[in-house]
């Protein structure tokens, strides 16, 4: 299973650092955006602030001096007169409404002594002597010496609150005439002139010189690190400080959601570029594991012995492997993509070799059982092949064309064919010394008896020729002469008697069924040979009362004779026909080759026993086949055939007569 | 020595007797011989003449009975029967010292004609052995001057020549020359260098 090849890494290292380096830049860069963003954010809401500030100031400072050029215009109706006139009653009452920020006015003469106030001065409120009189007597003088309003220091009241007096000199005809004082609360002031929008933004707070908070608006507690700013409020001031401080606005959730998806994001990124590493380390194994999985099926492919082709629908190659490229002679590009007939099928059995494609192309399922074709390797070689083919079936299970697996089958042809031929050449050999042996005895046999009667004779010659002739003595010799010529008789007799004991064993057969049995037989040799055999029936049955073995031989003896007579002939002429058809109330067989003929000579002596004109033939066929013929009282003939060759023809009686 | 006998052997009683009868009508004396054992058991060393021996033959061959009278010493010229196919056989008999071989079945007259022909060899053998025999005696009885001046002799020199490498006086010389002829009963030089060719006994051939 664990295929991974040790020392082969997976793309390089780098390769798969680089995403997440890039990645990490990446969030550095919009980190650093994100923190600019929130940095100019700041900036902007430092200057809106500082602007806000200002503002407020401005607004405030203004309000004041309003205010104190209202007391200005008080001064006439107040001072000018012994009692306050009924305008600046009114005037009065307009400015100590509950949401101004002056809860008193009081008015004091050229000398300070206060004329009168509204509200009455009360115990707890002690203009300018309540709490630090020197102050309110030096802002007095400060007043009358400036001519001009006079804003005095802040001083704490119970009701935590702070008040604050505007000394307002007033001048008749260009003559200091008096003072008139507001007391102004500066929580009033705060929270009347401090709009609402501001305070929703801002805690407002002012603060005394010490830095102690005088009075403050605000809604919430505030933030240590709050954005602040302080600014000096002047003139009220007398050091007062005006501190506006931001609330935290409200949470800006778009950076932060931008942000947070951005490193959502990231992760994803970094998940995904996780996963497919992952994906792509598993499918490089199974790519690795596949590719072996292919090295393996191609080295064994590649080693293979057998021949492996592989054939379209066309019957054009597809697929060729090394065996059998080695087999044919051909290289794989030679062969790839050739249509039938193939350059190494054999020029020779090329109509047998078409017919066995077509065949094979054109039934639904070959397979199983092989089939043994003849090709031809490029050099010319023979090639005895085993081909077995089965149908290409695609992953769709289409058929796509044909796979062959083909066995050389040369060396095991040619070593049945020498067995063959060895075995038929012991037989041969066997036969024949038990034929020479026969031969030799009988010869022995028989010379015997001739020599002692041509003895006893050139006796009887020597005897009559030098004139000694002695009458009874040479009536004895003929007679032993006669002895042995009986002898010789007898020898002959016994001879005759051993043929005889094996006469024909006779039954009804087919002459039809015989021939085609006999061509069985010799049909391999003929193969070799490029012998083709026509046969030729008889219409109807051709039965005769034959020994099928003998007449068997009879057949076998002459097609194999036939063969023998063409095989000096070109291929392409090599056919042997025979026939069968009745005549004269019998059989008749014919054998015809296309041989050269038999010599006039060799004619005269064709049945002569122990006569050849074979180098390994015994003279014996013939003469026996003759034999056969005649103890089946037929007639056994040739003749040269028309075209050239020899047609042997027996003859055998239909029935016993 | 009671003259030469074609012995003729042969299992075929037939044959036996044709042939016989057949020498016979030739004046050719015989004794037919059942088997090649038979023979073999009477053979004499003295019998001379000549054997018919048929190569095919119950029990033992004409061939082995031809290697064992060899064995035995018999030098008789031999002559094969042969039958059909039994040719190479003879030939190599042949090789090996037999006189001649008939194929069967024979011209008749032609093998008693090769009978006769052995029979002759093998009395001319006879003569020369014989004689070889005779003159050997006669050798014997020189003298080893004797043999010096024949040798001499013999190379054809003069007796002033022959005195001189033997150191002898030409007198001497004639006195032994006079008495090797006697000895060996010639009457010239030729006549005593044809007598030791003729019987294989020229200096050089006597230590063959």
């Amino acid at each position: 299973m664990n295929r991974k090849a040790p020392g082969r890494p997976l793309g390089s290292g780098w390769r798969w650092r680089l995403p997440y380096l890039m990645l990490g830049l990446f969030l550095v860069a919009i980190a650093a955006l994100v923190w600019l963003i929130r940095e100019y954010d700041e900036e902007d809401q430092r200057t809106a602030l500082i602007g806000d500030v200002l503002w407020m100031e401005q607004n405030l400072r203004f309000h004041l001096e309003k205010g104190a050029e209202l007391l200005a215009q008080l001064g006439p109706g107040l001072l000018d007169e012994p009692q306050p006139s009924a305008a600046a009653q009114a005037q009065m009452q307009r400015l100590l409404q509950p949401d101004n920020p002056v809860v008193q006015v009081i008015w004091m003469d050229s000398a300070g002594r206060i004329r009168g106030a509204l509200p009455m001065i009360g115990e707890n409120r002690r203009i300018g002597e309540t709490e630090d009189a020197t102050p309110a007597a030096s802002l007095f003088r400060l007043a009358k010496v400036s001519g001009r309003p006079v804003f005095g220091p802040a001083y704490q009241v119970l009701g935590d609150d702070a008040y604050f007096e505007v000394y307002v000199p007033h001048y008749r005809a260009g003559e200091f005439a008096g003072v008139i004082v507001a007391v102004q609360s500066l929580r009033e002031l705060v929270s009347r002139e401090v709009p609402w929008w501001f305070s929703e933004k801002y805690r407002v707070s002012i603060s005394d010189p010490t830095g102690q908070e005088i009075v403050s608006k605000s809604k919430a507690a505030i933030l240590a690190h709050g954005l602040e700013y302080t600014i000096p409020l002047d003139p009220p001031g007398r050091g007062l400080v005006l501190k506006i401080t931001a609330y935290r606005g409200e949470v800006r959730w778009v950076p932060i959601l931008l942000g947070a998806s951005i490193l959502l994001l990231a992760a994803g990124i970094m998940w995904s570029v996780w996963r497919l590493r992952l994906h792509v380390v598993r499918r490089q194994e199974a790519e690795h594991a596949l590719h072996e999985a292919y090295a393996f099926r191609r080295a064994m492919e590649d080693s293979l012995l057998t021949g492996l082709r592989a054939r379209d629908m066309d019957g054009r190659m597809i697929y060729v492997n090394p065996a059998f490229c080695r087999m044919v002679g051909y290289s794989e590009s030679e062969l790839l993509g050739r249509k039938p007939p193939m350059p190494y099928w054999d020029p020779d059995d090329l109509e047998r070799t078409q017919a066995l494609h077509e065949y094979i192309l054109s039934s639904a399922s070959a397979g199983g059982t092989g089939v043994e074709v003849r090709l031809r390797r490029r050099n010319g070689e023979r090639l005895d092949a085993m081909v077995f083919e089965a149908p290409l079936i695609d992953a769709h299970g289409h058929q796509t064309g044909w796979m062959g697996s083909v066995l050389d089958i040369t060396e095991q042809k040619r070593i049945e064919t020498m067995a063959r031929q060895q075995e038929e050449r012991l037989h041969a050999t066997s036969r024949l010394i038990t034929m020479g042996e026969m031969a030799s005895t009988l010869a022995h046999e028989l010379n015997q008896p001739l020599a002692a009667i041509a003895s006893y004779n050139t006796g009887c010659m020597n005897r009559l020729s030098n004139d000694q002739a002695n009458k009874e003595e040479l009536l004895m010799i003929l007679g032993k002469l006669g002895k042995q010529a009986q002898r010789a008789g007898q020898i002959i007799r016994r001879v005759h008697d051993f043929v005889r004991r094996s006469e024909p064993k006779v039954e009804q057969v087919d002459l039809n069924q015989l021939v085609t049995e006999a061509i069985g037989l010799v049909e391999p040799d003929s193969r070799k040979r490029n012998i083709r055999i026509a046969f030729i029936s008889a219409a109807g049955p051709a039965d005769a009362q034959i020994d099928p073995v003998m007449i068997e031989q009879v057949l076998v003896n002459l097609i194999r004779n036939g063969m023998d007579a063409m095989r000096d002939i070109s291929l392409e002429l090599r056919r042997l026909t025979i026939s069968v058809g009745r005549r004269d109330n019998g059989v008749e067989v014919t054998v015809r080759d296309r041989g050269r003929g038999i010599a006039p000579e060799t004619a005269e002596r064709l049945f002569e026993p122990f006569f050849t004109t074979k180098t390994e033939g015994m003279g014996m066929g013939l003469n026996i086949c003759r034999s056969i013929i005649e103890s089946h009282r037929g007639t056994l003939r040739f003749e040269a055939a028309p075209d050239g060759g020899t047609v042997f023809r027996f003859w055998i009686p239909a029935s016993e007569s | 020595m009671s003259g030469a006998l074609a012995h003729i052997v042969d299992d075929d009683e037939a044959i036996r007797d044709a042939l016989a009868w057949l020498f016979e009508t030739r004046g050719v004396a015989c004794r037919g011989w059942p088997s090649g054992e038979a023979f073999l058991d009477e053979w004499k060393p003295e019998w001379r003449g000549c054997i018919v021996l048929d190569i095919r033959m119950g029990g033992m061959s004409g061939l082995a009975c031809f290697d064992a009278l060899r064995q035995k010493g018999c030098q008789l010229p031999i002559i094969f029967l042969t039958g059909h196919g039994d040719v190479p056989m003879a030939v190599s008999a042949i090789k090996n010292g037999a006189f001649d071989f008939v194929e069967k079945p024979f011209n008749d007259n032609d093998l008693v004609d090769i009978v006769v022909n052995a029979l002759e060899a093998d009395a001319r053998s006879q003569l020369i052995k014989a004689t070889r025999e005779n003159v050997l005696q006669q050798l014997a009885q020189l003298t080893t001057r004797e043999r010096e001046v024949m040798d001499q002799i013999l190379a054809g020199k003069f007796n002033k020549v022959i005195a001189d490498e033997l150191s002898i006086s030409m007198r001497t010389v004639e006195v032994h020359r006079a008495r090797v002829f006697e000895k060996m009963g010639v009457r010239s030089a030729v006549e005593l260098a044809q007598q030791l060719s003729s019987t294989g006994l020229m200096p050089g051939q006597i230590e063959d």
